[in-house]
């Protein structure tokens, strides 16, 4: 038993230096699978985020409800809205500023995404979330009336910002525990 | 099956500006913890130990770390956009403080991965005191 253990061992060592030629394909697959650019065509005339504020206001309502699996299934939604973005009609300014925040958006997305049945995690991606889709509306503008509400006892009692399309309070952080926490603290 | 090794994760001719390092200054004591506790999945350097010549092992041990790669790479941290950077920094604070990280299936062989209650501490208060720095700027 022990020869054979070692001989195994042997095998495995001398096999080892054959690995060159795969360490090349490694390099070329994971240029090939970066993260990709938009292609699909949303809006013809000009640019806009109201898919992503669309999508992003279903998944907050969503959290209002405790409803981590509807939750998980915006979140996908929304992953797949960014990938769907067609940033041509940007200037390199805005491509910059746009795609600073959509890659942190997407990352925020993601993480919602898989964690169906965990929405205490769901809710902590959601604060950052929250901050980038404010500074969306912030730098591109918005056709629908928005609210930026605060709840000061989010994120560990550091406070955070959520963005509704209501005027009335309804709290995502907290959901039925305390639906009604917060206030409006901006309107755009 | 002994004859399967895929290629190892040991990042030849990578752009080193992507690196953590290049992007943040770090302490030469968090440097270390990461290095110890987190770049053998996390990074495109892995510490290969003996064992990882023999398959199963093998197998199991590179499809782990394609999928630590994929959530967090220290040495493709340069790639991030900034808020991403950002993200993931509160992210790594967050997984340490709750101990989700560094993954109990992993310590249990790696037993000088483990970190103490101080190791970990110092981990969040440089990331503490780098993420304050960087969210002042938005």
């Amino acid at each position: 038993m022990k020869n054979i253990i070692l001989s195994a061992i042997a095998v495995a060592i001398t096999m080892v230096s054959c690995n060159q030629k795969n360490k090349q394909e490694e390099t070329v697959n994971s240029e090939t699978s970066k993260p990709e650019t938009a292609t699909v065509k949303v809006n013809p005339t000009s640019f806009s985020i109201k898919e992503i504020v669309t999508d992003y206001l279903s998944l907050k309502n969503a959290l209002t409800k405790d409803d981590s699996n509807a939750t998980a299934d915006a979140g996908k939604a929304l992953v797949e809205t960014l990938g769907k973005i067609d940033m041509k009609k940007l200037s390199g300014e805005q491509m910059k500023t746009y795609m600073d925040i959509a890659d942190d958006v997407k990352e925020h997305a993601e993480h919602i995404g898989d964690n169906a049945g965990n929405i205490a995690h769901q809710r902590e991606h959601f604060v950052l979330m929250s901050k980038d889709i404010n500074d969306l509306i912030k730098t591109f503008g918005t056709q629908q009336k928005l609210y930026q509400d605060f709840c000061p006892m989010a994120d560990e009692g550091k406070g955070a910002i959520w963005i509704s399309e209501l005027k009335d309070i309804k709290n995502p952080y907290f959901g039925s525990e305390m639906l009604t926490c917060g206030s409006v603290r901006k309107e755009f | 099956m002994q004859l399967y090794q895929p290629a190892r994760n040991l990042g030849y001719g990578q752009d080193i500006t992507a690196n953590f390092t290049k992007i943040y200054n770090v302490p030469k004591n968090v440097k270390t913890i990461l290095r110890t506790s987190c770049y053998d999945c996390h990074s495109n350097y892995t510490n290969y130990p003996w064992y990882s010549n023999i398959q199963p092992a093998r197998f199991f041990m590179e499809s782990h770390i394609k999928e630590g790669k994929e959530e967090l790479n220290f040495s493709e941290y340069g790639n991030y956009s900034q808020r991403k950077q950002n993200s993931k920094l509160k992210a790594i604070s967050k997984q340490i403080k709750l101990n989700e990280m560094p993954l109990a299936s992993y310590t249990l062989i790696h037993k000088n991965a483990i970190l103490s209650s101080s190791q970990k501490q110092e981990v969040m208060d440089w990331i503490e005191k780098t993420s304050d720095s960087l969210s002042s700027k938005y």
